[in-house]
Order: structure tokens, then sequence, then C-alpha cells
């Protein structure tokens, strides 16, 4: 990894707390207009843990800077330098993200055992070594299935079946 | 006294009661080491079979299982880095790295070990010190557990790692996660969605933090050398290894009894506090994190010392301890029998078969979790190509079960994004995790504190259980104040 990871570190922390300080905190804290008795606001204790990892943040990014020329004589990676040198890092780390929300997306739409496949085979996919391939394809198709029985059987898990279609309705009739 | 538990000795050595006992500490152990499978899970679904049993043996069944999960935790903590229960997120700091070391055999020993003498420190401390330590337990009120709560918020800084600052950033990422919900006077804190208004459960939040940051790195960075070194090895605990770790284990299972016996605390900041307080005694303090026993030895001890004292409140005072012997109280009641002061007069001989039966138990545990690890070792064996994406399924299916919550999946799937950032930014996991746990604790007993003395901080001071803790709290403030000055001037040496 590069020698800038600690500046950047302390860079998303104070971004990151800023941002719950100036942004998230009047926007979805709501104060009630009366606190019975004497109790300290809701906003006090986000307030306070804000203003913490805030100061932590700066303190992050400032302790770094010093750090960060020895280590790269004397130069600073710009944010852009660093994320083109790490592209495919980032690409790979987009499609993951993607890939869980495409799961979280279909899982009431094809059902629970047919999403936990597609999701199954995608990561299988992602780890991009592809030399026990039958594993894969076997893991594939029935893990996902074993577990369905499991659970439904022994914990009665209600899992969903889905609006578009469902394979675990059709496992159930055949 | 000890002609009833003689005569408890022979109600509990039957063969129905020994079958319920193994049946429950190994499934327990089964169903702990699976993620996402917790020990109230295992609990609850045993609970409707219980109807069918007498009530000795039922309670027998119910505390095996609790006790089993617990220490099954530790079996996935160490060889798949993903705590099948919070309790045993602390034995993956020490495990998982003995395990890639090759050292995953004596790892699982050294749980297994730690967890039955915890257990048996418990069991022999809930027959002796139920009343004492319940009495104490009665005098902790809301000013008390904020000032223990901050207490325990201090092991933050042993459990950094490399930096302290990165630690406190952490701390407050996981702080700020655990006020997402309604709060104690019903406002509505980041309710983004209308799921959030609930909160963020506990366990989508540790699964996705430990479990999923592996496959999502695997993906990613695709490591081209062989990262499955998790192999058992050199499984043998020497009688030296278990002689360096027993001050940490007695001294976890005290901390396991004393914390487990106050309501509301249980294992998961017991096992915290034990491994703090190792690290800081211990003369290899500084390998811990990076695979030293001893760790592991001071959190299993701890979590496993909490099994027997929840109980203590529970029969004591009809108090449950935590959520499992809230579903414990249930099943007492099922059988006619009421946990509370009258239980000791009306029923002393169930309670003596109770204390017999987890003393037998212990012994079960040592027995299933010697046969059951190694069995689960097999894990380690298989390409990490092919175990991390049927981890991260079988976690979503454990999690999707627990409530039936799709919103549980999203979390789970989040926090996996999360922890792998967290990652990459050298952020550690760990202080994440307690401050998550510890945090809610912390904010409503410091809210109501101030509530109850309109304002007063002064109610923080007014017992000496309060100041203790206070005291406690400056002092390791203080030592780590010191630590992190020496640490600075010897970098700033060594550079110069």
């Amino acid at each position: 990894m590069t020698p800038n990871r600690d500046f950047y570190t302390g860079l998303v922390a104070t971004a990151f707390f800023a941002l719950v300080l100036f942004v998230l905190i009047p926007v979805y804290v709501r104060v009630p207009s009366f606190i019975p008795g004497f109790a300290p606001p809701p906003d006090m204790w986000p307030r306070v843990i804000g203003w913490v990892g805030l100061v932590m943040g700066v303190m992050a990014l400032v302790l770094a800077v010093p750090k960060m020329r020895r280590q790269s004589g004397k130069k600073v990676l710009s944010v852009g330098a660093y994320l083109r040198a790490n592209r495919v890092f980032i690409y790979r780390f987009i499609w993951m993200g993607l890939g869980f929300a495409i799961f979280v997306y279909l899982m009431p739409k094809i059902g629970f055992l047919t999403a936990t496949m597609a999701l199954l085979a995608f990561l299988f996919i992602m780890t991009g070594d592809f030399s026990k391939r039958a594993w894969m394809i076997g893991l594939t198709l029935l893990f996902p299935i074993f577990l369905y029985v499991i659970f439904t059987e022994i914990t009665h898990t209600p899992f969903p079946h889905g609006k578009w279609f469902s394979l675990a309705r059709l496992l159930h009739l055949i | 006294m000890w002609n009833e538990l003689l005569g408890a000795f022979f109600a509990v050595a039957t063969l129905p009661n020994f079958v319920a006992m193994a049946a429950g500490i190994w499934g327990g152990v089964i169903i702990g080491a699976i993620p996402g499978m917790t020990g109230t899970m295992a609990v609850t679904l045993a609970l409707p079979f219980t109807f069918y049993l007498p009530p000795v043996t039922s309670l027998l069944l119910l505390v095996a299982l609790y006790k089993g999960s617990t220490y099954g935790g530790s079996i996935s903590a160490i060889l798949i880095k993903t705590p099948g229960t919070a309790s045993a997120a602390c034995t993956v700091l020490d495990g998982y790295p003995l395990a890639r070391a090759g050292k995953g055999g004596k790892a699982l020993n050294m749980a297994l070990v730690s967890s039955c003498i915890g257990d048996f420190i418990s069991n022999i401390s809930l027959i002796f010190l139920a009343a004492p330590l319940a009495m104490f337990a009665l005098r902790v009120g809301p000013p008390e557990y904020f000032m223990l709560m901050a207490f325990s918020l201090t092991i933050v800084a042993s459990i950094s790692g490399r930096s302290l600052l990165l630690g406190i950033i952490s701390a407050c990422l996981g702080l700020l996660l655990a006020t997402v919900g309604e709060d104690m006077y019903g406002s509505f804190r980041f309710a983004v969605t209308e799921d959030m208004k609930s909160g963020l459960g506990v366990v989508p939040v540790l699964i996705g933090l430990f479990a999923l940051p592996e496959m999502i790195k695997l993906a990613v960075f695709r490591p081209e050398e062989d990262t499955q070194a998790m192999k058992l090895g050199d499984n043998r605990l020497s009688f030296k290894e278990f002689q360096g770790s027993i001050k940490s284990i007695i001294r976890g299972s005290f901390i396991g009894v004393i914390l487990g016996a106050i309501p509301g605390i249980g294992p998961s900041t017991a096992a915290f506090f034990s491994y703090s307080e190792a690290r800081r005694t211990s003369k290899n303090g500084d390998r811990f994190g990076e695979g030293e026993l001893e760790g592991i030895a001071a959190s299993e001890s701890a979590n496993n010392g909490c099994c027997g004292a929840t109980m203590i409140p529970l029969l004591a005072l009809g108090v449950p301890g935590d959520v499992i012997t809230g579903v414990m109280l249930g099943a007492f009641m099922i059988h006619g029998l009421t946990p509370g002061p009258m239980l000791f007069q009306n029923n002393i001989g169930e309670v003596y078969s109770l204390f017999i039966g987890m003393l037998f138990s212990s012994a079960f545990l040592f027995v299933a979790g010697t046969l059951t690890a190694f069995g689960f070792a097999k894990i380690s064996r298989i390409p990490q190509q092919l175990l991390l994406p049927c981890i991260v399924i079988l976690c979503v299916f454990g999690i999707y079960s627990v409530a039936s919550s799709p919103f549980d999946v999203a979390v789970l799937l989040v926090m996996g994004i999360v922890g792998f950032v967290m990652m990459v930014l050298n952020i550690p996991a760990a202080p994440f995790l307690i401050a998550f746990i510890l945090g809610p604790m912390f904010e409503d007993n410091m809210r109501r504190s101030l509530a109850i003395s309109r304002g007063d901080i002064g109610v923080f001071f007014q017992s000496w259980i309060s100041w203790g803790f206070f005291a406690l709290t400056i002092l390791f403030v203080a030592l780590t104040i010191r630590r992190e000055w020496q640490k600075w001037r010897s970098t700033s040496r060594a550079t110069n």
C-alpha cells in the first residue's frame, strides 16, 4: 500500500465526522421542543462523539504529514494520483458494493434462495481464481439449498419466496 | 447444604440428564461455532422441546446449550476469523493470527481449557457466593453503571493496536453507530429509513465487521500467495504454556464471575475487560493481538466465567442477567418454578440439582469441545476462494434467520464494506466493536443518572463503587498517556 495511508485515514475521518456534526445531526437528530424534567437532549451524545472524532481526525491528519514526507521522499501523492494508481482495486471494490446492493434489491423479487445462489456465484467470480471450477458450480447450486433446508426445517425461518418467481416453491413441488 | 448437594448429585446422575447435558453442550458448541447463530437462538429454539421433559432435565439442557454456544463462538473466531458469538470477538485478536501461523490446534486447546476452567470456577462461585454477589449487584444503580462503562471504555486504549489515535477514531465510529434508532426518551436519531428506527442489531454489525472484510479483501486484492495457512499444526498445549497463562485464566474467570453477576453486563464486556487486564499485566503484553495464547486464555475464561454467574441474579433475585437467562426465566416459569428468594425455600432440591448439573456440564464441555473443535478444524483445509464466499452465504442465512429481516442482511453487507474500508485505512475494528456494544449502556446510564439527579453530576460520586471505578478509570487513562508519551519520545529519538 501507499505510505500516504495515514494521511488519507485522517482525511476520511475528518470529513466523515464533519459531515456528522454539520449535516447529519442537524437533519436526522430531532430535538423535541419539550423535554420532561432534566434530561440531556438526544443530540448531546452524538455531538460529543462527533467533536471527539473530528479532533482525532484532524490530529491524525496533522501527525501524518511529516511521516508521509519522510516515507515518500519529500513527495506527497495527490488524491487523484492515489486513485489512479489503485484504480483496478477501486473498480473491484465498486463491483463488490454493486453486487451486494443488487442482492438486497433482488432478494424480495426473485426469492431468498435464488438470490443467495446468484450472490454465491458472483462472489466466486470475484475471487478471480477458477482453478476449482467444478467445486464452485456445485457449491453455487447445492450449498444455498442445503442451508435453506436446514434453516426452514430446524428454525422454521420464513425466507421470502420472491414476487417474480420462486425456486423454493419449485423445490417444494418437486 | 452438603446433604442437599449429595442428594442432588444422585438425583442428577441419571441417563436422561446426562443425555440432555451432552446434547445441549454438543448442540451449543456447533451452533455457537456457526457465524450468525447465537446462544440465545440455541436456547430459544430448544425451549419448545423442554415442555416434554422434567424441570431439572429441561434446565440442564438449556444451561448446557448456553455454555456450549459460549465456547463454540471461539472455534470460528480462531479458525475463520469470525466470532460465532459476540463474546468471542476478543478471541479473534489472537486466535486467528495463531491459526494463520499453523498453531490453530494450540489456540483451540487453550480456548477449551480456559473455557472449562472459567466455567468450573463460575459454577463453584454460583454455589457458594450467590447471596453476597447478588447483594452487591443490588447496590449497582445507573451512576455506578455509568462509571463501570466509562472504565470499560478505557480498554479501547489497549486494543487499538499500533495507533491510539486510530483506536479512538474507531471507537467514535462505534459509539456513533450505536446511537442509531430510538433513544431512551423516544427521540429518533439518524433514522434515515423506517427500519433504522429500531436501531442496528449487534449480531449483523458484529458479523459484518469481522466476517465479510476478508471476502472483500480477497475479491479486491486477489492475493497470489496462498493465504490458507490456518492448519492446526502443533496441536499440543504444553504444561509450560498453560502455566504461563494460568494467572490470566484465574483472573479472567473471576472477572467473568463478578461482571456476569451484574445484570446487563454479560460475557462480551467480561471478555474485553479480562483481555485488557491480561494485556496490561502480562510480560508478553506487546505480543497481544499478534497471536498470544494468553490473550485467548483471558478472553475465553472470562466469557465462560459469566455462564454460571449470570444465573446468580436470576436464581437469587429473579432478575435475568442477560438475554439468555431471560429466556431461561421463561423456562423456569413453564415448569412452575419462580426464580427469586422463595425458590431457595420452596424448590431447594431443584436448585441444588441445577448446581450439580452445571458442574457435570463443565466436564461435558471439555469432552464435547475436544471432539467438535477438531472436526471444525477441517474448515481450515478448504481453499480460501471456496471457503470465504460460502462463509458470506452462511452469514446471510444466519442473519436473516435471527429476525427474518432483509434490513439486517443489508446491515450485514454494509458493515462488511465499512469493515473493509477500515481495514484498508488501518483503523482497528476491535475498538469499534467494544464501543458499539458498550455505547448504549454508557449513554443510557449517564442520561438516566442526570435525569434522576436533575442535572447534578455529583450523582456519579455518591457511592464507594462509583469512586472505585472512577479511580480505576483515571489511573488507566494516566497510564495510557504515559505509555503513549514514552512511545512517541522513543520514535522521535530513533528518527533524529
